[in-house]
């Protein structure tokens, strides 16, 4: 039945039953399955008609032979009783015959047909009269309407179109037909195959192995090559062994990556003796499997869930009851819990927790709650509160009240006068390793001048957006023998002028300019690890390449971000690459006097403005 | 140095693997195996008491397979058989194939 036959068939029609709808909408025609009924219907009636035609005919032949010759009455009706038994014994063979000559010329005709040649492939050398007399025999069931025994369960059923086909012939009843599609379900189609797209394609999934960060020269490492032919399969995987923490770590990130964490695969990953759970992805998981987590994981120390959409209030209130003490919390997306189920969390759990991660949870993680952590977190040196529209300068009073506290990390979207941060440094400046404000526009150089004062242990320093900080405040921040040990990380991202009508002009030098940066990589270049400046358009070539001059080496620089620099140029990248020998990623996006460098091997360099979009790394030694 | 071109890698049940010394070096294991005074440095002959042939097989054939592909971009993905992946997993983590194998450290 091809498409266009049906599609010729459709036409509108009065109302249909809901089985129709139901069929039609899986592409199945009831209509036709009714025609094809009919027809097999129709074929039957007239084979059946032929045998009659063929009986008659002998019966005719019969009464066509010379009529015998009655000798007597008496003996006249023994004889014809006779001769009338003989003649039916005779056609009944005859007729016999003739249905077996027929069945050999359907079996012939089967046997030249298609469908033969076809299964006859798929059997090898197996007997040809076989197959062809299964397939008579396949054809010669009754038909729909009928009554039939099942042949494998005997008992009587009405035959439908959809009846099945025994194994050797027959038909079988549908709870059988049932068992039979369980034990063999047919092939699946296979999925067509998926295309390298050529060199193009090669080319788009080695950027995007830059862009991920995955990017190698050489094959993969074979640990790497086994997690993604386990992730691809993990249906099959019932249970992960005794594989070490790191290992079972690295698949679930790479099933979350593929979206594959589901309430059955996370049962691999919840080992009764392990103490943290990490769930890069939860968006399947429901309140029953974190039930389960804290059910099966009865030394829980450490919980991370992303997407955890469905830690809610319930949840945190059965962990609030179970004996669960979690040293490290860490939430992403669990909008449903409320204020009130946050501060009875942190109240009555609050004692062994060190470190708290809170991201995505736009209006119940408040000032309030922020309140009660002093006073029940006593062993706290980790907070982190990202994306929240709710805490304002009165929670980062709370939070100036956490003595223990060493990391810091703020993303809020409530914009705090910098003098609140500055009361925070002022209390929690001389520990603070870690200090990060995304966002800030609103902080000037007040701030810099608190984090100078105040801080002797800073390793990772994070301020972006700012518009106010200027480059006098960054250079103070940095010369004056600032006595804290180098940064290791340091992100001034967009700490830049934004003035729309005059944008080449500076003349206040607002943001990061040439005193400024070289002051900072004078201060921490030794120690810095990663650098990123994005967006901070006034550092000039010059200040560039006094910074990366030959003499000066920074060992340990891995990642530097310099993207929308305007003032980089080939010669600055290639600088770079000279003065960083461990450099291992270098971004320039934007860029645009980046043109034609040459980039050392093994080295990476993302972003430049050519048709290639990306250049990797070069040849030269 | 006398060191053979080749080591042997034999496995728990016995099967023996002739492989390209620096090949099998990307492993952090073996590499240590050969440093040293060691009885394996000395017979270049390697016993693993914890890997079967066929899981030890694929493990030479990655050696092999990462060797000849160290200098290229695009490399295809070598071919995992289902069956064998959480014991080759194992074995890649107790030979210290977690990482990016570093050839340029290889003396």
């Amino acid at each position: 039945m091809s498409r266009q036959t049906r599609t010729a068939g459709r036409r509108i029609m009065g109302p249909q039953s809901a089985l129709t709808d139901f069929l039609a909408s899986h592409n199945i025609s009831a209509n036709q399955i009714r025609l094809d009924a009919e027809a097999r219907r129709r074929a039957a009636a007239q084979d059946t008609q032929g045998d009659q035609d063929a009986q008659q005919n002998a019966e005719v032949s019969i009464a066509d032979s010379p009529p015998p010759v009655p000798d007597e009455e008496e003996t006249a009706l023994p004889f014809t009783i006779r001769r009338r038994g003989r003649s039916a014994a005779q056609a009944a063979a005859e007729a016999e015959e003739r249905q077996k000559e027929k069945d050999k010329k359907a079996i012939d005709k089967i046997k030249a047909s298609k469908k033969f040649q076809k299964r006859k492939r798929g059997l090898g050398d197996s007997d040809d009269e076989d197959i062809a007399r299964a397939l008579f025999e396949q054809r010669a069931n009754p038909l729909p309407g009928q009554m039939e025994n099942c042949a494998i369960c005997n008992k009587r059923f009405t035959v439908t179109p959809y009846s099945r086909n025994a194994p050797d012939g027959g038909l079988v009843c549908s709870p059988c037909g049932k068992e039979l599609a369980k034990d063999d379900p047919t092939p699946k189609k296979k999925k067509p195959k998926r295309t390298s797209g050529g060199a193009v394609g090669i080319r788009r999934q080695a950027q995007s192995n830059i862009l991920d960060g995955t990017y190698n020269v050489g094959g993969k490492s074979l640990m790497s090559l086994c997690i993604e032919t386990l992730a691809k399969n993990i249906d099959l995987a019932e249970d992960l062994g005794d594989l070490p923490g790191p290992i079972v770590d690295k698949i679930a990130r790479k099933l979350s990556k593929h979206r594959l964490l589901n309430p059955t695969t996370l049962s691999l990953f919840l080992q009764p003796t392990s103490q943290e759970v990490l769930v890069y992805d939860g968006a399947k998981l429901s309140a029953d499997d974190f039930y389960r987590i804290f059910h099966s994981v009865p030394g829980l120390k450490k919980l991370k869930v992303r997407n955890a959409i469905h830690f809610k209030d319930e949840v945190v209130e059965f962990l609030t009851t179970r004996n669960i003490a979690l040293e490290d919390l860490y939430l992403h997306g669990s909008n449903l819990i409320s204020e009130r189920k946050w501060i009875e969390y942190l109240q009555k759990k609050g004692q062994p927790l060190q470190s708290l991660r809170v991201y995505w949870t736009d209006k119940h993680f408040t000032d309030d709650v922020l309140a009660v952590i002093p006073t029940s977190c006593p062993n706290l040196t980790r907070l982190k509160v990202c994306h929240n529209q709710k805490v304002t300068g009165e929670g980062l009073n709370h939070i100036a009240k956490i003595t223990t506290l060493r990391h810091l990390s703020l993303d809020l979207r409530e914009a705090i006068h910098p003098d609140v941060y500055i009361k925070l440094l002022t209390s929690l400046g001389p520990q603070l390793e870690t200090f990060s404000l995304t966002r800030v526009p609103e902080l000037d150089n007040t701030v810099l001048d608190a984090i100078h004062t105040h801080c002797r242990s800073l390793k990772k320093l994070r301020i972006t957006d700012s518009e106010l900080m200027t480059d006098a405040g960054f250079t103070r921040l940095f010369t004056p023998a600032w006595s804290n040990p180098g940064l290791v990380f340091l992100d001034l991202q967009k700490c830049r002028q934004l003035e729309s009508t005059k944008p080449r002009e500076n003349p206040d030098k607002i943001g990061l300019c040439d005193e400024g940066f070289k002051a900072l990589m004078e201060h921490s270049g030794k120690t810095l690890r990663h650098l990123n400046v994005h967006a901070c358009r006034h550092i000039s070539s010059e200040a560039f390449e006094d910074v990366f001059s030959a003499e000066k080496t920074y060992e340990n620089m891995s990642k530097m971000e310099i993207s929308f620099c305007e003032e980089v140029t080939d010669f600055v990248v290639g600088s770079i690459f000279r003065s960083c020998p461990n450099l291992r990623e270098l971004n320039v996006f934007g860029c645009m006097k980046v043109k034609d460098v040459r980039v050392p091997r093994g080295k990476i360099l993302v972003g430049v403005p050519n048709a290639r979009g990306m250049v990797i790394e070069g040849d030269e030694d | 140095m006398s060191d053979s071109k080749y080591i042997t890698l034999v496995s728990y049940d016995g099967f023996e693997f002739v492989v390209l010394r620096e090949a099998a070096l990307i492993s952090e294991t073996i590499r240590a195996m050969l440093r040293g005074a060691f009885k394996e440095a000395q017979t270049g002959r390697c016993e693993f008491g914890e890997i079967r042939g066929p899981v030890l097989e694929k493990v030479v054939e990655y050696f092999h397979y990462y060797h000849a592909n160290r200098d290229q971009t695009d490399v295809p993905d070598m071919d995992i058989p289902v069956d064998i992946c959480l014991e080759l997993l194992m074995a890649a983590d107790f030979l210290g194939l977690d990482s990016r194998p570093q050839m340029r450290d290889l003396s």
